[in-house]
């Protein structure tokens, strides 16, 4: 039996293939017992550029006022924009409707609380109960509130939180030339008025129109951004930026064209934040051990969450990280703007960076701790994930353990992981080491064993 | 029959209840789906609303169930059933939905689905769309065949240009009109007929409340006299008009600030329609005035009865040329023209009663006098359900030298008075209706009253 369903209501949510499966009455009953989580109060709903974005905002809409929540539509916006305006304005809470990286077909829910951060594992737990047992408050015509449009303030919100963070003159002053491949993505417009007008770089941007369909894999890999390359070459650019369809992820280009391995971009940004602040960091468990190595230059503490946004996230709140984020998908998290991967913050970081040290983004990219890393996956069954586990542990008796999200063996050479995916029937398996040999050496291993 | 059970009633007249004790989020996109699934595609779907706040949200979900069934969706916002009746045949859509539960109280909302040309559906595609909802198989679409969605704010000022060309608005310009609005959407359109056509309305309760209105929207008698009619005489208007929420139905009141009986909206009406012709079948239900026959009969034509509600109504339409109906309609207010086909529409109702006494050139009171007299009684008693067949049985004993018609609970005619005896579709009750020409038959409807109640529970 194949164990991919276009459906999955989890604690993450609600996400799945619109049409048979995701549909508006899903949609809505799932945004009332939302409604009903969170109180009568304000509800921010924002969504991506996909097609089924307009028609889920007014069933959920319709959810939340059924539970007597007031409903503040946003309209097109990236998802860190969405919760930053949750946060500025003390809403209720939030609710964004994007997939995020996946294709086209499907969508989702993502919830916030109302601080537009991601719920905890327990308050998610609470949630899916109270969907579940669909008792949901049912409020009357005299207790009601209304919708309410804003369209104009929530990318402002946004930028004046950046701003507050980064020396912007300076970036202005560079006049640096980059190229911004959008995938036509909620950030578009956003990301056309903050590189070109705030930081007064000569903007080359592809996909920037938020009407068109996605050109290419959501997901912004470097394998799928080879538009992205050409252009920085064509364009003689200092760097390039690649969004995901809702403007959390980022992906980087060096003036070479050459797009960097997202860890090395995480690291770099760790690296920039560091410097001019010392703090804890918080990385998901297969992230780059470079982020340690980073991190103990500046005598900072790294912690190792489980793989996904809002499990960094729960601990980045909880040891009061200063940076942190996923390595792997382009997720920066910076604190100080908002707990919450958000790509401009990463774009900023990153110009702010070179115009402090006059270097280019190769070069900074070089300076990172040189690790190699091999990572894959294979089709996931029910129990296979145990056996791997203990095959592998067997295999490497002299490891260090951690078993905080599948398992982690650390051994003086390098790391191997092995998981289960959160979003996809899959295993994933990654290694990392000093030299690509070991790292090969390593994942051989792990894959042998699957 | 359980008292006081039914806050939801999902007929083939669409859903009706109280907004989130009974009416629920899930019920509407349910429903809303099912019409969705149902509706051929070809042009949008129209919808409008009403001022409850709880309109909006049933907008939005009926919004996004239309979108995820394949359906452009053109929203007018908060305009009266008529107007999105007009803007489905300007824009030849597919469907249409009105949100809004017209006379009842703020708490309670429904939705009536229409159909192309603006019809509400016969009765069996009432009873196809019943069968999609309750088999909950939706025909939802895949992401990049979902409908998109657009706003018209032009639809009231299209409507307005068909009542112009229907009604000699420069003749009717002389009356000085009280109306009471009711906070519904009558004010928006009234208030735009002020501005383009220079009316000469005076309008009270005109702002569009959302939680509560100002007095119960129901177009009753008893509410245009204590609502209404005093008013009247104070401003010196010519006549007074008050309307429910969505301005289908309409009660008025004559220039010495005396309401008329709610039977005598579709009187005049018929009286002057039947005058202008070229129709000259009037249909109505069982439970309206005999005077209707009597004015039909006055101009050659005649009066067609039908089971009370709108459903009978619209069926019998479909199965008569459009040209021999003079109009259509209830004792409610509630009437159907045909220049505005299939259309309950309380402010063409309300010109037509201007333009009659612009044609008789005599103050509303002394038209309204120049009626035989006629007194009907209205009461309503609960009753156990289970004991109703044998109610019509035993009244129908008791009066054996009574006509009899029994399509629609029980009614009994005799020369100069009739009794009609009926569950009612709205609230869980029996009704009971005497009229008699002149004097009011008290005798009769205190004994039907009287073997009702000895069934009540």
């Amino acid at each position: 039996m194949s164990r991919v369903h276009p459906l999955k209501i989890s604690v993450a949510g609600i996400r799945g293939v619109v049409g048979d499966y995701l549909t508006p009455n899903l949609a809505c009953a799932f945004a009332q017992a939302f409604g009903t989580y969170v109180g009568p109060g304000p509800v921010v709903v924002a969504r991506d550029t996909r097609a089924s974005g307009e028609m889920l905002v007014h069933a959920v809409a319709c959810g939340l006022l059924a539970s007597g929540c007031e409903v503040i539509k946003l309209g097109i916006v990236p998802t860190p924009t969405a919760q930053i305006y949750v946060a500025d304005i003390r809403a209720a809470g939030g609710i964004a409707v994007t997939a995020s990286h996946n294709p086209p077909e499907y969508n989702a829910l993502k919830l916030f609380n109302s601080e537009g951060l991601f719920f905890n594992r327990y308050e998610r737990a609470e949630l899916i109960d109270l969907y579940h047992q669909s008792e949901f408050r049912q409020a009357l015509n005299e207790d009601m509130r209304r919708v309410v449009l804003d369209a104009e303030t929530a990318p402002e919100r946004h930028f004046a939180r950046i701003l507050k963070q980064i020396d912007v003159e300076k970036i202005r002053r560079r006049r640096f030339r980059v190229a911004l491949d959008a995938v036509n993505g909620a950030g578009s417009r956003m990301s056309v008025r903050f590189l070109r007008d705030i930081l007064g770089c000569e903007l080359h941007a592809i996909h920037a129109d938020p009407s068109q369909p996605f050109p290419r894999e959501p997901e912004p890999l470097p394998e799928s951004l080879g538009e992205l390359s050409g252009l920085v070459l064509r364009a003689r650019a200092d760097a390039g930026f690649a969004q995901d369809p809702d403007g959390d992820r980022l992906a980087v280009a060096g003036e070479t064209g050459r797009v960097l391995d997202n860890d090395d971009v995480l690291a770099l940004a760790v690296d920039c934040v560091l410097r001019k602040q010392k703090g804890p960091v918080v990385v998901n468990l297969t992230t780059t051990s470079a982020v340690e190595d980073i991190a103990a230059r500046h005598g900072c503490p790294v912690y190792r969450a489980p793989v996904g946004e809002a499990n960094v996230v729960e601990r980045m709140r909880a040891v009061r990280a200063v940076i942190g984020g996923e390595g792997g998908n382009g997720g920066i998290i910076f604190p100080a703007v908002h707990l919450c991967r958000d790509s401009y913050t990463g774009m900023a970081l990153i110009l702010e960076r070179m115009a402090e040290t006059g270097e280019t983004l190769n070069t900074l990219a070089a300076a990172l701790p040189r690790y190699w890393r091999r990572s894959g996956k294979c089709p996931f069954e029910h129990g296979k994930l145990g056996l791997l586990m203990q095959a592998l542990e067997a295999a490497l008796p002299g490891a260090r353990i951690d078993r905080t999200d599948g398992l982690k063996l650390m051994l003086p050479e390098g790391w191997i992981h092995v998981r289960a995916s959160n979003t996809e029937p899959l295993l994933r398996i990654s290694a990392e080491a000093k030299s690509r040999e070991e790292a090969d050496r390593l994942y051989a291993l792990a894959a042998s064993l699957c | 029959m359980v008292r006081g059970a039914r806050s939801l009633r999902i007929s083939p007249a669409g859903l009706r209840g109280i907004v989130g004790h009974g009416l629920t989020a899930t019920h509407v996109l349910d429903f809303a789906a099912a019409f969705g699934t149902f509706l051929e595609p070809g042009g949008p779907v129209v919808l409008g609303r009403d001022p409850r706040v709880s309109s909006l949200m049933i907008r939005e979900g009926v919004a996004g169930a239309l979108l995820a069934t394949g359906h452009d969706v053109v929203d007018l916002g908060i305009v009266s059933t008529p107007v999105i009746q007009h803007a489905m045949r300007r824009m030849d859509a597919a469907g249409g939905v009105s949100i809004g539960a017209s006379h009842n109280p703020a708490e309670w909302n429904a939705l009536k689905f229409l159909a192309r040309g603006g019809r509400y559906l016969s009765s069996a595609e009432s009873e196809e769309l019943l069968d999609i909802y309750h088999l909950r198989k939706f025909r939802f679409r895949s992401w990049d065949a979902l409908g998109r969605r657009r706003e018209d704010e032009t639809a009231i000022d299209a409507y307005l240009d068909a009542l112009a060309a229907e009604f000699d608005l420069g003749a009717l310009r002389r009356f000085r009109v009280l109306i009471d609005c009711t906070n519904g959407t009558s004010g928006l359109i009234l208030r735009r007929m002020i501005e383009r056509f220079g009316m000469n309305f005076i309008l009270i309760n005109e702002a569009l409340e959302g939680r509560t209105f100002v007095h119960e929207p129901s177009t009753t008698k008893k509410m245009a006299e204590l609502q209404l009619a005093p008013l009247v005489r104070t401003v010196g208007a010519d006549a007074g008009f008050l309307f429910d929420i969505d301005s289908d139905r309409v009660a008025f009141a004559d220039e010495q600030g005396e309401a008329a009986s709610e039977e005598m909206v579709i009187v005049v009406i018929a009286d002057e329609l039947l005058e202008r012709g070229p129709g000259r079948i009037v249909l109505t239900n069982l439970s309206t005035t005999a005077l209707l026959d009597e004015v039909a009969a006055a101009h050659g034509g005649t009066v067609m009865r039908l089971p009370v509600g709108r459903q009978a109504v619209v069926d019998a339409m479909t199965a008569i040329p459009a040209d021999r109906i003079a109009v259509a309609g209830e004792g409610t207010g509630a009437v159907m023209l045909p220049q505005f086909p299939y259309v309950y529409d309380g402010i063409a109702s309300m010109l037509t009663i201007l333009a009659r006494m612009a044609r008789r050139g005599e103050p509303l009171s002394e038209l309204l006098a120049g009626y035989p007299s006629y007194t009907i009684l209205k009461g309503k008693i609960p009753v156990r359900t289970h004991f109703v067949p044998e109610l019509f049985d035993e009244l129908e004993r008791r009066y054996p030298e009574a006509r009899i018609d029994r399509r629609d609970g029980l009614r009994l005619d005799w020369d100069g008075r009739w009794a009609h005896v009926r569950v009612s579709q709205t609230e869980p009750v029996v009704r009971v209706l005497c009229e008699q020409r002149g004097p009011a038959p008290r005798r009769l409807f205190d004994e039907i009253m009287d073997l009702v109640r000895s069934y009540s529970s």
